[in-house]
């Protein structure tokens, strides 16, 4: 049995909605299969009224042993330090993460909000958001970068705007049946089960990627061709698991012919959303991307691309996902 | 937990609770009552969290909406991509293949369809297992139904929920926080499989929760209901549907009073939503109202108006804003102030409270959500392609308004948007476009608006020189738990609140039932003042029940 206690910043609760997508386990197997005693969430209902005030108040002055505190959103610091743009119970919301988050064994931070900031954060950061322990890349974020959980570890990320259920639901399950020691890290706190492989991995595009063979419009033009020449797809920049394992079990965005827009990174929304940046390849002299595969570089990479293209197949030029 | 302090010189008894958070979901929410002899006489909605997304988009790419608006909101945030999407369209004047219109009728359909039993199971009928209703007859049943976790309902209910969002990731890629809808149609190609999938999937679900669990019954004979007499009649027709969850649900609500209190204004208003692809293959602000499938409209004191966006005002006299203005959003501001500052200027909210301004008239809270739909719906006039249903615009006129009457016309919707859906499905041509590449202009206006799950949500956009000029959203949320405006007159759910009796003041369940029959996005927080000092005596309390 591992007690959960789950608050939402400043948050959209997509996180929360996505959660209850999941399947395997569902957000009922957590609690019923898998012991987890979730003692309180802001939209879904278990301990309540005074139980659940005075259930906050022992946790936080650590008289009630807390396994795994989770926050969603971001945490607010404004205005001018003060929190007041996000009151919880009659206190700044950013009182309460800072109580809970030193008392809990472990800390999980669930979507971009929490992990860094997210949309909210975009500048001008009118709400002085921030995440659990980074803002945007820079770490330290609202706990600082050396703080450290009573079990000794840092902030787990979970990032993703929202972060697929599968990704919360596993992680929990991890902890809660004692594989704790085995959620490896890395260096912006990810789980690497999850973030070591890119989006791309897996992505029915990834053959037209091979020849460099471009997707040349929206709709039906997206029944052939790969989505990062054109129109800004961050499939080979970003690490998910978004086409290892699909959305809704149905698909992932890359492959419904939306580009990726690198949101389990810490700069997302990339470019700050500035004019002419949204769903188009930045590109130098008009033709080479600026931005190219995550180890690679520019001059190495259009050499490639210049073989490719020379080597690319008829079939590579065609519609492949017809109807 | 409340006090209850005998003050009152008459010997009325002013109670004074204070209880949160109340309802849950998005962003906090305190509510403020005043007490006196068990019937709430005041209410005010405090909006508790501000994050600035207005402010944001300023100086933004036109698109930048597409994907920051969705993040407003993760409940319904296929809504704002929805209505985001139509305001580029009507600001860039796009043209749209019918399949662009028809794909994103059938997501933004599906996105309800998921919320309609995720909200009733998760988030509203788990008040009815509260301890306060355990002398009511059933009241074992609708713990057995509906305890959080473990009710035979709301496993059921809850993991289905996820069923129609499948059919979105197919066109969407993901649910939520796609952005596969840009102006001149959508990102998507689909197949045939794609196409099979999704009816498969949207049949499963009604099978297995709209007809088998929730109905007891068919889709058709449901359909059949155009009164609130017809409603309870169809409950007693045969045992499958007394024993619904739908037929036990009205029978329970209705011995516990659910039907006696939440009436709120009675009026109300909806932008409303899904087009005619025909009609809206070129989108304008103008050409809106005649496009629409599902109608907007507005119902005040009884009487039909049509909508028209020009007439919306956000009032920020007691919000946390500057000034104390009432604008159109298209000359719309958001510049915060200090809650510690503002609250000194008697603001007490971060919503902006919507008005609408009915030309000879005057200027109304309106509520917004699935009994404004439909009771809108109710209204003459209808075109051909366009729905008319006069069951809701009968239960409010009959048997008036109430917690009941506003959760069944959500659950109505199933039904109704159910069929939708499968007959847009029906008509998607995969061998035409879903996409035709518009002319990204420098300057113009564009005003979008759909029916979230949970009311009107509509967007103004100003681009200026190829940048956000100016951005601004009025959510179903703000109408309804907005605050007072400059003439002290209440917000809808404000109203609604008064008037609710409270049978156990150390659990009012009863307020928790009024704050999410409105669906509000935000996480309700309760405060009970003494009416006649002002004063606050309970601590805080976090809660279910009120």
């Amino acid at each position: 049995m591992a007690t959960l206690l789950w608050f939402q910043g400043g948050a959209c609760s997509g996180n929360t909605m996505s959660f209850l997508n999941a399947e395997e386990p569902s957000a009922c197997d957590l609690v019923t299969d898998f012991g987890i005693d979730i003692l309180w969430h802001p939209s879904l209902g278990m301990e309540l009224g005074e139980a659940a005030q005075r259930l906050f108040y022992e946790c936080a002055r650590g008289e009630r042993p807390l396994d795994i505190f989770v926050f969603e959103g971001t945490v607010i610091q404004g205005p001018g330090g003060s929190g007041r743009y996000d009151m919880f119970a009659d206190r700044p919301m950013k009182d309460w993460v800072l109580e809970l988050a030193n008392q809990a064994s472990i800390v999980v931070a669930i979507g971009d909000c929490a992990c860094w900031g997210g949309i909210p954060a975009v500048a001008p950061n009118p709400s002085d958001s921030t995440g659990l322990q980074y803002l945007r890349k820079a770490r330290g974020g609202f706990l600082g970068a050396d703080w450290r959980s009573k079990a000794g570890l840092p902030v787990i990320n979970i990032p993703g705007c929202p972060a697929h259920p599968d990704w919360v639901t596993q992680i929990l399950v991890a902890v809660a049946s004692g594989r704790t020691a085995d959620i490896a890290l890395d260096d912006l706190q990810r789980p690497q089960t999850f973030f070591k492989s890119f989006t791309q991995t897996g992505c029915t595009r990834v053959q037209f990627f091979e020849y460099k063979q471009s997707t040349m419009e929206f709709g039906q033009g997206t029944r052939t061709g790969c989505l990062f020449y054109e129109f800004g797809c961050r499939g080979p920049m970003t690490h998910s698991p978004c086409n290892r394992i699909l959305w809704n079990r149905q698909s992932s965005k890359t492959r419904a012919g939306m580009p990726c827009t690198g949101c389990t990174e810490p700069e997302f929304p990339f470019f700050d959303l500035a004019p002419g940046t949204v769903f188009k390849t930045q590109k130098i002299s008009g033709t080479i991307p600026r931005e190219v595969p995550t180890g690679t570089d520019p001059l190495s990479y259009m050499a490639l691309a210049a073989a490719a293209r020379v080597a690319a197949p008829k079939w590579s030029k065609e519609d492949m996902f017809v109807v | 937990m409340a006090t209850v302090t005998d003050i009152s010189p008459a010997g009325a008894k002013t109670l004074d609770l204070h209880v949160s958070p109340l309802g849950r979901v998005e962003g906090d929410l305190d509510v403020r009552v005043s007490i006196r002899d068990g019937v709430v006489t005041s209410a005010w909605t405090e909006a508790a969290m501000f994050r600035g997304f207005e402010i944001i988009l300023k100086g933004k790419d036109p698109q930048a909406g597409l994907i920051v608006t969705p993040r407003i909101c993760g409940i319904c945030g296929g809504s704002h991509l929805y209505k985001a999407v139509y305001a580029l369209d009507t600001a860039w004047k796009t043209e749209l293949p019918p399949n662009a219109t028809l794909v994103r009728n059938i997501a933004q359909a599906c996105e309800t369809l998921q919320s309609i039993p995720r909200w009733f199971y998760a988030l509203f009928a788990i008040d009815l297992t509260n301890k306060n209703y355990a002398r009511a007859e059933g009241y074992d049943e609708a713990v057995r139904r509906f305890a959080p976790f473990v009710g035979t309902s709301y496993e059921v209910g809850v993991t289905l929920s996820g069923k129609p969002v499948e059919v979105y990731a197919i066109y969407g890629g993901q649910w939520p926080h796609s952005s596969f809808m840009i102006p001149g149609g959508v990102m998507c190609g689909p197949t045939l499989a794609d196409v099979t999938r999704s009816i498969a999937i949207l049949d499963y679900w009604k099978d297995e929760w709209l007809e088998k669990r929730w109905l007891g019954g068919s889709v058709e004979r449901w359909l059949e209901n155009k009164s609130w007499a017809d409603v309870l009649a169809w409950v007693d027709e045969n045992e499958g549907h007394y024993n619904s969850d739908c037929g036990f649900f009205i029978r329970f609500a209705q011995r516990i009073g659910l039907d006696r209190f939440g009436a709120g204004f009675g009026n109300y208003l909806a932008t409303g939503t899904y087009f005619n692809p025909e009609l809206y293959a070129r989108p304008t602000i103008e050409g809106r109202n005649a496009a629409l499938i599902n109608r907007s409209g507005v119902f005040v004191d009884g009487h039909y108006y049509d909508f028209d966006q020009a007439n919306v005002r956000e009032d920020v006299t007691h919000s946390f804003y500057e000034g104390s203005h009432a604008l159109h959003p298209f000359e719309g501001r958001t510049e915060p102030v200090d809650p510690a500052i503002g609250r000194k200027q008697g603001k007490y909210s971060f919503a902006k409270a919507p008005r609408y301004e009915i030309p000879g008239v005057g200027s109304r809270p309106l509520e917004a959500g699935p009994l404004a739909r439909q009771v809108v719906a109710g209204k003459p006039g209808a075109a051909s392609w366009q729905d008319f249903d006069p069951l809701f615009h009968d239960a409010v006129t009959t048997v008036g308004p109430s917690v009941l009457v506003r959760v069944m016309a959500r659950m109505h919707e199933a039904a109704k948007y159910y069929k939708l859906a499968r007959g847009w499905l029906d008509q998607l041509d995969l061998h035409e476009k879903f996409y035709i590449k518009p002319q990204e202009l420098p300057d113009g206006r564009g005003f979008g608006s759909t029916e979230a799950a949970r009311g009107s949500l509509s967007d103004w956009i100003v681009i200026k020189e190829g940048k956000i000029e100016n951005y601004q959203v009025v959510t179903p949320t703000a109408w309804n738990i907005g605050p007072r405006d400059s003439r002290e007159v209440n917000g809808p759910m404000e109203q609604a609140f008064v008037g609710a009796p409270i049978a156990d003041t150390s659990d009012p369940v009863e307020l928790g039932h009024v704050a999410r029959s409105f669906d509000s996005c935000l996480v309700c927080t309760v405060h009970a003042y003494d009416e006649k000092t002002g004063k606050e005596l309970a601590r805080f309390r976090i809660g279910e029940g009120a």
